[in-house]
């Protein structure tokens, strides 16, 4: 019985074609991985990424050729459990956890992942963010409950690492669909500034100086100051700011910097860094929409995989990851989304156009799960 | 012997009983009388006991719960296909018989044979589709799957069939959809009771089968070969009221059954390889739920395969439109059976099929069929002039078809087998294919020829041509919408036919002609299509289109200087349809053009600009997140500046010279053009995310267009291509070109985005205050009596009013209405408020969630609704209840080959990731009808989800320690595991297994049922092992083993493992020993002897046979499909091939000979004798045997008068002896004298006594017949 499959070029949006395999159970090929490159082949981070892949399934055949430029990935069954994965430090963990995010709750047995690494590089969402902003955008997907948590046990930054967090996430038969096309306005701001083996005196003057530009907007605003120290500090030294708005309806935007790795690029003043963070946090809501842009794709991915109903989600601009994503998914899926651009009229001061994203979910069961 | 009629209970109608009873039936309506009584009795209504009410109270609840169902979304399409009626039963029972009678009922038309799904119009809002299903298990089981309703024939003056009782087993297992009875051959019973009896007996079993009340029907008797026309009415109402249950399997999976069946093979390679893989369309209704394109199904019975292509068609047997009539009229009583050669009018994509009656010589009543009635419509169309003489071109053309009759005929053959197997040759009916092509034409002409020859008046041959004509034209027309709406295969689509057409015909100077003819007519339609306003033109209707057109236009001046340079291609970011469909025609031109020359230059030319320019705009719309980064662009979301990139596909160099200028202007101009831009870019989202539809389809095109004269090909920069493809894989959406927050504009452009901003009118703190006062603001303190108001609302109003005193009446009334809309607007919110406060105390969760279900239904249902037909396809895939044509390639020529249209095609379509294989663990029971238990490894077919397939099953039964301990048989009576390899269901889903598909054998067929529980890519059945090994040395409880494994290394895997001797004493494996390799030091809980043998219990994995065989029973020879046979077992191998089983000589069973066991005298040690009590002392004395002589005791030797006095005594006693003896006989003689004495009295008395009633029966005889002789005397005298 010849199952179907899809091939593609290149290594670029390299997690969503595995992990829409592993989801609609197609085979992949990706060929020319960096052919033209002076290094070819797959790199260590993904190597590392196909490993986690093999590890949170059962039955997963991966073929890689000699020069590592041809990928064979034929998905098996999510079989989730206990989890324990070494992440490469070229990329931080956020890398892995997103992809963790979109399969969790489609595993046989709930997923207890525990990932050691990067926690918070410039490349990748950091664990700070997708705690404050996937998490909630989960749990209005009805994935919640007792095990749904994200837990950063020890803090690694580039290019050292030697962070550790802990993701718990339970197992859904379905996933509800959503009407998100109210965001709401914001009524609050959050954010950690954290700091690791630098002066903890650094993480406050990120506050004041974030708190200097958000103020004029909401007075409600709380940075927390997390300093780290000895072993839960990782290898590296460096800080960063993260910042959430949360609004009236629940809604989450964020944004975030982390400063320079060690030994690379000029090191950064802590003002300024927490004043471009504030900055893109504006940039941030004035894309608006219901969904901040990292999560945008995570939200599409469970839209599609919900029962046979109408799901409505209201997004900023797409992001070009989002968009490769759509495509993707009507590869896997067979789903297109309708998309609905919404004005702003002149004289609202409410940020940029908003896209109405309107799909019928697959009507996707998760069949891994077992019955008793 | 009638048993006698029992004497009426007669109602006592006066006297104190009756009155007692008058008086309790006047008190009883109303409730006083229990209020009464409960005054009267209060402790009977008193509560007993704390506990049984809470009991009762809990059963109440408990049973109002078990009456909820979880609540769905309720899915059901507004238009749903028409409902499946399978007809069942054993043969020569009547199904067909009763389809017929049906189909006369509904439709008023006859149909001879049944052949295939025969689907009929019954009511305004039902259409019915009858499948008659076959003796056959296989086809059992599939349409099992796919009915809706299930007509269960019984002939009555049979009784049950097993059929009857296997096909219901096989519903319960695939969900079971509503069954009616249907009890035939009535009219064989003579007698009426047996025929009530047997009508009981029946129904009765048929409701334990069923469920207790389930509809049995009752069809008395034939009139004329058919049932009675009242009975089949009533039945056929009891049909078309019928409710369905939604089943998990069908709502959950799209399906069609196919009713209608075209090869599309090319002709040239089915000459060149008869055997060649089939490319094949299947139409039918889709059911179920939504179908997406390009999917997997599975045909039971052939096999998985991928679906190339699908598409709607209009509506065969659409229901009728106006729903205010009573009754339908005998127009709208349509009937639609391709395979049974009724239909009419077929569409495909680019094809019309009509069946022409006039032609029809055999049926007088032809003029009043449905068909006609539609052909005759069709007629009726109005064509314009500019089709028609396009189509008298065609029938020009259609003289000269004569000259490759055979060749037509192939064709017909190979399009429509059904047809030429269904109908009789001597009918003469033809199947006339009117499409705007060569072949068609071709058969055009042979039509026409025919129609000579069959002597029919030119009045009729030229109403066919015309009608042919008409058909043409519509076919046409067809055709275009297609084309037209979907995009997506239009130019392709008619690229690929165009071509293929051509191989068929192969005749180049034919082809010349058509390649000449058919663009003019393409022209002509784009001409026209052009000439229609833009309203109607957008595939994909959504709103943004209608911007685009406006957007557009301002650059319509620029992009027609471009169209002027190109002729007529176009940029695909931009590409509105016309253009659209100018580039298709355009190059279906090109390529057949190609196809027909060779390769010619200009016109490669032609084709390399218009693909680079595609290509380019590709690459442009692909590279922008690279672009982005430029710091010279605009200011603007990155949505805006993808437009840009779109329209400026060539311009960017100096885009980016005025960007750079752009820069430094205000910011207001900025906001305002970035606001044009947006508008522009708003209706190219959608191609910008999903790429012109066109554009994938010709990509293959492109590839080829690279090459210049067949040499050179076209090198590009592979640059930004390629590094977009290895580009870093981020989701992270870092802003290209921030904004610059430190201006007040900038920031004041999101101020409402904040709690502390703006809010809407509706939700703004101060009207939302304000409405509370309109609401609660006037109140009466009743205390003080004191009356407060609120604030007059409509003060501002009035206000404004009186201000604006010199505004018109009009405006007044508005204002009335205003203030009358506000009212109603207040008093709604009231009743709002009202209600939630005051329902929210009843609602439980169950009406929540039930709320909940019904809005998302109605969303689903209004989402889409307004979109048309092709962009909704989409967007939802394809809606149930539409007519499709899948496309299916590659399919084994013996589906084709063989095609039997009684046996059903269906097409399951498959979930993510059910086209897989893999482990399944499954509960399984022996069916208990079935009589023998099954054995694990022998092969056996299982029907799950959509397939039958062969599959080795390992059984299991879980330990209690949840191992999976492997079973060599099924339990008898018992649930067990089972586990196979086969293809990936959901779990939840039942499956039926059957040894044997293949013709009939004794006995029930299903061997076991069951459901899938698990899915896995690894299996954990184990089995028992154990291994022996030997004790050579033994110290106080440790001993040294040998014999059970071979090295240390395996020693050192089972360090610690538990073993036991077959005598019970346990033990552990401690450590290799040394010398001989394999043995290893054991202790024990107790010394062990050297003739104890050593186990180690250990389970070993068993891994699953993989074994999937579907089976292909629609792909044997027709007349054959029903013995399928697949892999033997074991058992059928060794019986086939004559083979017996050589057993072990160990294994076989002997006689035990047992040596005699030899004991030891036990031995005592002197001590413990001397202590133990004499009981159990052992006891030293010797057997007796000969006294020793000292032990003897002397012999007595008597005196001389002892001698004589013993004499004495002994004679005595002799005599004595002897008269007692004496005695006694003399006794018993003297009794047996006095018994016999008595026994002679006793007889002698019963003689007398018999003497004495002989002579009173003799007298009292004679004085009967006295009497007698006496009363026949008087009698006598009065004769």
């Amino acid at each position: 019985m010849a199952s179907q499959g899809l091939t593609y070029e290149g290594c670029n949006f390299f997690r969503q074609r595995l992990v829409l395999s592993t989801l609609s159970g197609k085979w992949v090929k990706i060929k020319n991985i960096r052919s033209k490159d002076d290094s070819p082949g797959l790199q260590d981070f993904e190597a590392s990424f196909i490993r986690l892949m093999d590890k949170i399934t059962n039955g997963t055949r991966i073929e890689i050729n000699q020069t590592g430029t041809v990928l064979y990935y034929q998905p098996g069954l999510l079989f989730g459990g206990q989890v324990e994965h070494e992440c490469n430090p070229q990329r931080s963990i956020g890398y892995y956890l997103e992809a963790l995010l979109m399969l969790a709750p489609f595993m046989k047995k709930p997923l207890r992942a525990v990932l050691r690494g990067v926690t918070n590089d410039q490349k990748d969402p950091s664990v700070d963010t997708l705690k404050v902003t996937s998490i909630p955008l989960m749990k209005s997907f009805g994935i919640d409950g007792e095990g749904l948590e994200l837990k950063i046990m020890k803090r690694g930054m580039p290019p050292g690492g030697g962070g550790e967090v802990l993701f718990t996430c339970p197992v859904r038969r379905t996933i509800r669909p959503v009407q998100l096309t109210d965001p709401g306005k914001i009524k609050r701001i959050r954010g950690t500034a954290y700091s690791v083996r630098v002066s903890p005196q650094i993480a406050n003057r990120i506050v004041d100086s974030a708190r200097s530009i958000l103020n004029k907007f909401i007075p409600d605003i709380y940075i927390y100051t997390d300093h780290m120290k000895g072993g839960n500090a990782g290898k590296s030294p460096g800080f960063g700011l993260a910042l959430v708005a949360e609004s009236t309806n629940g809604m989450f935007l964020s944004a975030e910097l982390a400063s320079n790795p060690q030994g690379q690029g000029s090191p950064m003043l802590p003002e300024d860094l927490g004043c471009n963070c504030a900055k893109l946090l504006l940039e941030e809501v004035y894309r608006g929409g219901c969904v901040d842009s990292t999560n945008q794709s995570l939200a599409l991915l469970y839209m599609t995989l919900g029962q046979q109903d109408v799901s409505k989600l209201l997004l900023g601009p797409l992001s070009p990851y989002t968009r490769e994503f759509l495509r993707h998914i009507r590869d896997f899926f067979q789903i297109m989304f309708k998309i609905e651009v919404q004005k702003q009229e002149d004289e609202s001061r409410r940020g940029g156009d908003k896209v109405l994203m309107t799909c019928m979910g697959a009507g996707y069961a998760n069949i891994s799960k077992t019955l008793k | 012997m009638e048993a006698k009629e029992q004497k009426r209970h007669q109602r006592k109608q006066s006297g104190p009983k009756a009155e007692r009873k008058k008086s309790r039936k006047q008190r009883a309506p109303g409730a006083e009388p229990d209020e009464d009584e409960r005054r009267r009795n209060p402790r009977a209504f008193a509560v007993q006991s704390a506990v049984r009410m809470a009991k009762t109270f809990h059963r109440a609840q408990d049973l109002k719960t078990k009456k909820h169902h979880i609540p769905l979304v309720d899915r059901t399409p507004l238009e749903p296909p028409p409902v499946v009626v399978v007809v069942v039963g054993p043969p020569r029972v009547g199904k067909s018989t009763i389809i017929r009678c049906l189909i006369k009922n509904f439709t008023r038309q006859k149909l001879g044979d049944i052949c295939g799904p025969v689907t009929i119009v019954s009511g305004k809002k039902r259409r019915l589709t009858f499948i008659e299903c076959g003796n056959d298990i296989n086809t059992m089981i599939d349409l099992a799957k796919v009915a809706d309703l299930v007509l269960m024939l019984i002939d009555a003056s049979f009784g049950f069939e097993m059929e009857t009782f296997e096909f219901l087993n096989i519903l319960q297992v695939h969900g079971f959809p509503r069954i009616m009875g249907v009890l035939t051959h009535l009219d064989s019973f003579k007698n009426n009771k047996t025929l009530r009896k047997t009508k009981k007996r029946l129904k009765h079993r048929f409701w334990t089968e069923v469920y207790q009340g389930a509809k049995l029907f009752y069809l008395s008797g034939m009139v004329h070969g058919e049932y009675q026309a009242q009975e089949v009415k009533n039945l056929g109402r009891f049909i078309s009221v019928m409710k369905f249950r939604p089943l998990v399997w069908q709502t959950s999976h799209p399906y069609v059954v196919a009713d209608r069946m075209e090869d599309l093979t090319d002709p040239e390679t089915l000459r060149v390889d008869p055997k060649c893989d089939r490319t094949v369309s299947l139409y039918g209704y889709l059911r179920g739920t939504y179908l997406k394109n390009k999917g997997q199904v599975h045909i039971p019975g052939v096999g998985d395969f991928a679906v190339a292509d699908v598409s709607f068609l209009p509506d065969p047997c659409p229901l009728p439109e106006e729903q205010k009539k009573r009754a339908l009229n005998q127009k709208e009583r349509l009937l639609y059976a391709p395979m049974a050669g009724v239909g009419g009018v077929v569409y495909d994509k680019d094809a019309v099929y009509i069946d022409l009656v006039s032609s029809h010589v055999d049926q007088p009543q032809a003029e009043m069929r449905p068909t006609a009635e539609l052909v005759q419509s069709l007629i009726g169309t109005h064509a314009t002039l500019d089709a028609k003489l396009a189509a008298s071109k065609v029938s020009l053309f259609s003289g000269a078809a004569a000259m490759t009759p055979g060749e037509a005929e192939n064709l017909g053959e190979q399009q429509a087998p059904l047809e030429n197997r269904v109908w009789d040759p001597v009918t003469q009916r033809e199947r006339r294919k009117a499409v705007f092509s060569d072949d068609e034409e071709e058969g055009d002409g042979d039509e026409s020829y025919e129609g000579d020859e069959e002597g029919q008046s030119e009045q009729g041959e030229q109403l066919s041509e015309e009608e042919e004509e008409e058909h043409e034209y519509s076919g046409e027309e067809e055709e275009e919408e297609c084309s037209d709406e979907e995009g997506l295969q239009g130019g392709d689509e008619e690229e690929k036919s165009s071509g293929a057409r051509e191989s068929k015909v192969g005749e180049a100077r034919r082809g010349q002609d058509e390649e000449e003819k058919a663009p003019r007519v393409k022209r002509q339609r784009l001409e026209r299509v052009e000439a229609k306003p833009p309203v109607e033109m957008p595939a994909f209707a959504d709103s943004e289109d209608d911007l685009e057109m406006s957007g557009d236009d301002g650059e319509q001046s620029e992009e027609d200087e471009r169209e002027g340079a190109e002729g007529g291609t176009a940029d695909s970011g931009h590409c509105s349809e016309e253009e659209v469909d100018d580039d298709d025609e355009d190059e279906a031109e090109d390529d057949n053009e190609e196809k027909q020359d060779g390769k010619e230059e200009e016109d490669d030319e032609e084709d390399d600009d218009y693909d680079d320019d595609e290509d380019s705009d590709m690459e442009t719309e692909v590279t922008a997140p690279v672009n982005i980064s430029k710091p010279v662009k605009a200011k603007v979301s990155v949505l805006s500046e993808e437009a840009e990139e779109d329209d400026g596909d060539a311009g960017e160099l100096g885009n980016e010279s005025t960007g750079a200028l752009r820069w430094k202007e205000g910011l207001a101009q900025k906001a305002s053009e970035a606001f044009l831009r947006q508008q522009q870019a708003a209706p190219n989202l959608r191609k910008l995310v999903y790429g012109s539809v066109i554009e994938e389809q010709n990509s293959p095109s492109d590839e080829d267009a690279d090459e210049i004269g067949g040499l050179f090909r076209v090198s590009r920069p592979e640059k930004s291509r390629s590094r977009r493809v290895d580009a870093m894989d981020c989701s992270r959406f870092v802003p290209d070109s921030p904004h610059d927050w430190d201006q007040e504009e900038v920031l004041n452009s999101i101020r409402d985005c904040f709690v502390t901003g703006k809010w809407e009118e509706s939700k703004d703190a101060a009207t939302l205050l304000k409405e509370d006062e309109e609401l609660y603001g006037d109140f009466e303190d009743l205390e003080t009596g004191e009356v407060h108001h609120g604030k007059p609302a409509k003060e501002e109003d009035s206000a404004e009013e009186s201000g604006e005193e010199e505004e018109e009446v009009m405006v007044k009334e508005d204002a009335e209405e205003e203030q009358k809309k506000k009212r109603l607007e207040k008093k709604r919110r009231l009743k709002e408020r009202f209600d939630s406060e005051y329902d929210d105390g009843d609602a439980t969760y169950f009406d929540d969630l039930k709320e909940e279900m019904q809005k998302q239904a109605e969303l689903n249902r209004a989402e889409f609704e307004n979109i048309d037909d092709e962009a909704r396809v989409q967007y939802e895939g394809f809606r149930p209840g539409m007519y499709i044509r899948m496309e299916i390639p590659g399919l084994p020529c013996e589906f084709v080959n063989n095609f039997d249209p009684h046996y059903p095609i269906i097409l399951g379509g498959l979930g993510a990731s059910e086209g897989n294989v893999g482990y399944l663990q499954m509960r399984l029971k022996k069916h208990r009808w079935h009589q023998r238990i099954l054995k694990t490894r022998d092969p056996l077919i299982l029907s799950l989800g959509w397939r039958r397939f062969q599959s080795i099953p390992l059984y299991h039964i879980e330990d209690h320690n949840g191992r999976h301990r492997l079973l060599k048989y099924t339990p008898q009576h018992m649930h067990c595991g089972a586990t196979i390899w086969g293809p990936i269901t959901p779990q939840g889903t039942g499956f039926l297994a059957v040894q044997s598909v293949s013709g009939t054998q004794a006995g029930f067929r299903i061997a076991a049922t069951g459901v899938i529980l698990d899915l896995d890519k690894s299996v954990t059945i184990v089995k028992k092992l154990k291994l022996i090994g030997y004790p050579y040395k033994i110290f106080k409880n440790t001993a040294f083993i040998k014999g059970m494994f071979n090295t240390m290394l395996e020693v050192a895997k089972f360090e610690g493992a538990s073993v036991r001797t077959v005598s019970g004493i346990r033990g552990q494996i401690k450590k290799a020993l040394r010398t001989p390799s394999g043995a290893y030091r054991a202790t024990f809980e107790d010394r062990i002897l050297m003739s104890d043998i050593v186990l180690l219990r250990s389970w070993c994995p068993v891994s699953v046979p993989q074994l999937y065989n579907p089976v292909t029973s629609l792909l044997q020879p027709v007349g054959q499909k029903d013995s399928w046979s697949g892999m033997r077992t074991l058992g059928q191998l060794k019986r086939d091939l004559g083979l017996r089983n050589k057993p072990n000589q160990d294994s076989l069973y002997k006689p035990v000979v047992r040596t005699k066991r030899h004991f030891n005298p036990l031995h005592i040690p002197k001590q413990l004798q001397k202590a133990l009590p004499f009981k159990s002392k052992p006891k030293q004395d010797q057997k007796k045997g000969k006294t020793p002589r000292h032990l003897q005791r002397p012999a007595v030797i008597r005196e001389p008068h002892e001698r004589k006095v013993a004499a004495l005594l002994t004679a005595l006693s002799t005599v004595h002896n002897y008269k007692t003896k004496k005695a006694k006989a003399e006794q018993h003689a003297k009794h047996k004298e006095f018994l016999k004495q008595k026994e002679r009295e006793e007889m002698e008395k019963l003689k007398r006594q018999k003497e004495a009633r002989k002579k009173m029966y003799r007298i009292m005889g004679q004085k009967e017949k006295k009497r007698e002789r006496s009363s026949l005397k008087g009698s006598s005298k009065d004769d």
